[in-house]
């Protein structure tokens, strides 16, 4: 195991005091009381500052962000199609470097950051990704994860936890589980396929707390596209008092069902690790929700177990699903 | 004839009380030899949780279902209301909805006569100081009990729906009828409590409907704005314009999308005793709206014209009794509480205190899993400060 930490060369923000107070995209907005996904982008915003352009794809981030011709962004932002993430990130990055190159704007470092939700990213968006992640633009892509296409109503993803209702996955009285598939690992996905792909990392946007705006800086620092994957819980479609939003997206860290790492040029990193720091119960994130009301033990020891075999078995523990080494075909 | 009921409720905590009440008053109708039906406002979805939005039934005696339908179907909202329900008093405040633009009078569709029905433990008088006037008399009543709200998955069963329609019968019986509401609770439900839950509301709204005079009510400041229509779009894209940047230390010194700011759909608001803050951030750093202005001295002002009241920030506050949540109609402004508190620090305590009174509202994770009143205390000011603080009482 490397026991030197990569060494990115950004500006840390080292305490909560020291953290920028300038919002870049501000009050007024339509999203619900208590969104998760409206921290993460207030903080990707502060963290990457005035000098950055934004993309977003349909979704709540895009819907609740655009009352009736306003919005609460300040730095520039525009809309594209849901699943087109990663190719507007790249439209926009390669248009700029064509302005630059022809003297149009003046040289400097601007941010190109798309944000698509779990359908927009995970799902239908990427290839879009992928394609993004081969390039030699600098470009961030931040796929905000409320496990649901929320905005429709919350349907459910590749990215919603195995077992929770919504309106596409309602519990019957014949069948109590209707989300039968285990949740992707699309950060992980994407820094295995993408090797040249300096910096992906999966973040919670309040806790720990500063570690996604760090996470942000990072990634636009280091150069060329990166990837970070945002566990944002949604009070509307997971059904918690939004009062409580900071509390699930902590207990679902420490719970270990959503692990915090980041792979830095290769290079694994755990932010939060749950097989030191140990692990709670995964019972005491899902009890919490009212998606998960009606699993009974069985289910909750199912996604306990199977939370415990992604830290306890896998040999990349909550990135890789890999186990017991390697062995050759005879 | 038409006679047009609005259900006023909050986004998604109240959607399926609301869409339940529509259906009741059509299923009743009906019943009745009426013509009705029900349907939402499309622009309120989606919905989200705390945003003001509407349902609406229609009831004709006489017209065909074509007709009806075509008078009222597919209508963004309706002309005037014979009925508008509130299930959620804090919205006599005011309400935005998005598509929908500029904070809006939750009587602006009452017509003459008509009558606003509001589920609320306030007084006639109470709600009020907060609904305008109007240049012709209509009615108030309300449903005595706090706001019924529950999540996306649960409904939450608490009678609320059966009083609802109870008094919808006694403050316009051309609607539904006492007797109408009762037989269908019995032969839907086989629960006589739930019939006599209606006819008990009914008999008590009888007793407090009140007159409001032409002239009586609040005076109303809020403009409404001007949108743009379609024709005006331009082709190809939308360009809207970006708020400005600024930020400066101090209340409001933070620029804000000052078009959309929503304050509306709070039901609480969280108060702040400055005096036992220990600054440590956190209330600014995790409210998703933006809404805590930094100051010179460390502390954090809240700036309730975009709280749209969480009550996050009064979670994650370590320091009891430091950030509370109240109701929303204690309030008459959206003054800030941090030039309060710098004005006059006794003074602000006194204020705070009497605004938080001792219940503390506690909702468990689950939404529509019920809500306990603890209660709070007062945290006398540090002494060892000393400061001009240091002598308040509540
Ligand atoms: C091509 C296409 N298909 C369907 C839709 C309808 N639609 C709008 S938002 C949305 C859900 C997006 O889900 P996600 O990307 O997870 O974002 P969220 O709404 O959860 O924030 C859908 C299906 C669309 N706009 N475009
Ligand atoms: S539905 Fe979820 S993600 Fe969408 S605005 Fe509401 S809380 Fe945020
Ligand atoms: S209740 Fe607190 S955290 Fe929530 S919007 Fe208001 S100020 Fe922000
Ligand atoms: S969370 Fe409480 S103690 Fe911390 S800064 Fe805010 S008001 Fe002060
Ligand atoms: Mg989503």
């Amino acid at each position: 195991m490397a026991t030197q930490l990569p060494v990115i060369d950004y500006e840390k923000i080292k305490k909560v005091h020291d953290a920028p107070l300038e919002e870049f995209y501000t009050s007024g907005h339509r999203t619900c009381q208590g969104c998760e996904s409206a921290m993460v982008m207030r903080d990707f915003a502060k963290a990457a500052g005035p000098r950055t352009v934004v993309t977003g794809a349909t979704g709540c981030m895009y819907v609740a962000n655009t009352s009736y011709l306003t919005t609460p962004w300040i730095v520039p932002w525009m809309h594209t199609q849901l699943g087109a993430g990663g190719s507007s990130a790249v439209g926009m990055a390669a248009g700029l470097r064509a302005l630059m190159r022809k003297g149009r704007i003046p040289k400097e470092k601007i941010n190109v950051i798309n944000f698509s939700g779990d359908l927009g990213a995970g799902d239908m968006g990427i290839g879009g990704i992928s394609g993004a992640l081969q390039t030699d633009y600098d470009l961030l892509v931040i796929m905000y994860d409320n496990e649901s296409a929320a905005n429709t109503d919350i349907q459910a993803t590749g990215s919603t936890t195995y077992g929770a209702q919504t309106t596409f996955t309602p519990p019957g009285s014949k069948h109590r589980i209707m989300q039968r598939r285990w949740k992707k690992n699309v950060a992980a996905m994407l820094a295995v396929g993408h090797p040249t792909c300096r910096y992906v990392a999966t973040a919670s946007a309040t806790f720990p707390a500063l570690d996604f705006m760090n996470k942000t800086r990072k990634a636009l620092s280091i150069g060329g596209p990166t990837f970070i994957h945002t566990f944002d819980p949604c009070p509307k479609g997971w059904d918690f008092h939004p009062r409580y939003a900071h509390e699930l997206g902590e207990l679902g860290v420490k719970s270990g069902i959503f692990p915090l790492y980041e792979i830095i040029d290769g290079q694994v990193v755990y932010t939060y690790d749950a097989r030191q720091k140990g692990r709670i119960p995964v019972r005491e994130y899902l009890e919490k929700q009212g998606r998960f009301a009606h699993l009974i033990d069985e289910d909750v020891d199912y996604i306990q177990s199977m939370v415990d075999t992604m830290w306890n078995e896998w040999d990349i523990p909550g990135v890789a699903p890999f186990k017991a080494g390697l062995s050759v075909a005879g | 004839m038409i006679k047009r009921v609005e259900v006023n409720y909050r986004g998604i905590f109240q959607k399926t009380l609301g869409k339940y009440i529509g259906g009741d008053i059509v299923q009743i109708a009906s019943r009745m030899g009426k013509v009705a039906f029900s349907n939402g406002r499309y622009s309120d979805s989606p919905e989200r949780n705390g945003i003001p939005c509407k349902y609406f039934a229609f009831v004709s005696p006489d017209l065909s279902e074509e007709e009806l339908e075509a008078e009222c179907g597919a209508k963004l909202d309706i002309d005037e209301a014979d009925v508008s329900v509130v299930v959620d008093d804090t919205m006599v405040k005011g309400v935005e909805p998005w598509g929908w633009h500029g904070v809006r009078a939750i009587n602006e569709k009452l017509r003459e006569k008509g009558c606003l029905l509001v589920t609320s433990q306030h007084s006639h008088d109470q709600l009020l100081t907060f609904i305008p006037k109007q240049p012709f008399s209509w009615r108030l009543a309300t449903v005595e009990g706090p706001a019924s709200l529950a999540g996306l998955w649960v409904y939450k069963d608490d009678l609320t729906r059966e009083r609802v329609l109870g008094a919808l019968a006694a403050v316009d019986p051309g609607i539904i009828s006492i007797e109408a509401v009762e037989s269908y609770l019995l032969e839907k439900t086989k629960d006589k409590h739930r019939a006599e839950a209606a006819r008990a509301s009914y008999d008590a709204t009888l007793r407090n409907m009140r007159v409001v005079k032409a002239g009586e009510g609040a005076e109303w400041h809020h403009e409404i704005p001007r949108l743009p229509t379609w024709k005006e779009f331009e082709s190809g894209g939308v360009v809207v314009p970006a708020v400005p940047r600024g930020f400066t230390m101090g209340p409001r010194g933070q620029s804000r999308n000052e078009r959309f700011l929503r304050g509306t759909t709070k039901s609480h608001r969280p108060v702040v005793r400055f005096d036992l803050c220990i600054k440590c951030t956190l209330c600014w750093y995790d409210c998703p709206d933006e809404c805590f202005d930094p100051t010179d001295d460390g502390l954090y002002d809240v700036n309730y014209e975009v709280c749209v009241g969480c009550h996050k920030c009064a979670e994650v506050c370590p320091v009891p009794e430091c950030i509370v949540m109240v109701d929303e109609l204690k309030f008459d402004n959206n003054d800030s509480p941090w030039e309060h508190h710098k004005r006059d620090p006794q003074g602000y305590i006194k204020w705070a205190e009497e605004k938080k009174g001792l219940e503390r509202i506690h909702y468990p994770h689950v939404t529509g899993t019920g809500m306990e009143i603890r209660e709070g205390k007062f945290v006398p000011p540090k002494p060892d400060k000393g400061g001009p603080a240091a002598g308040a009482k509540a």
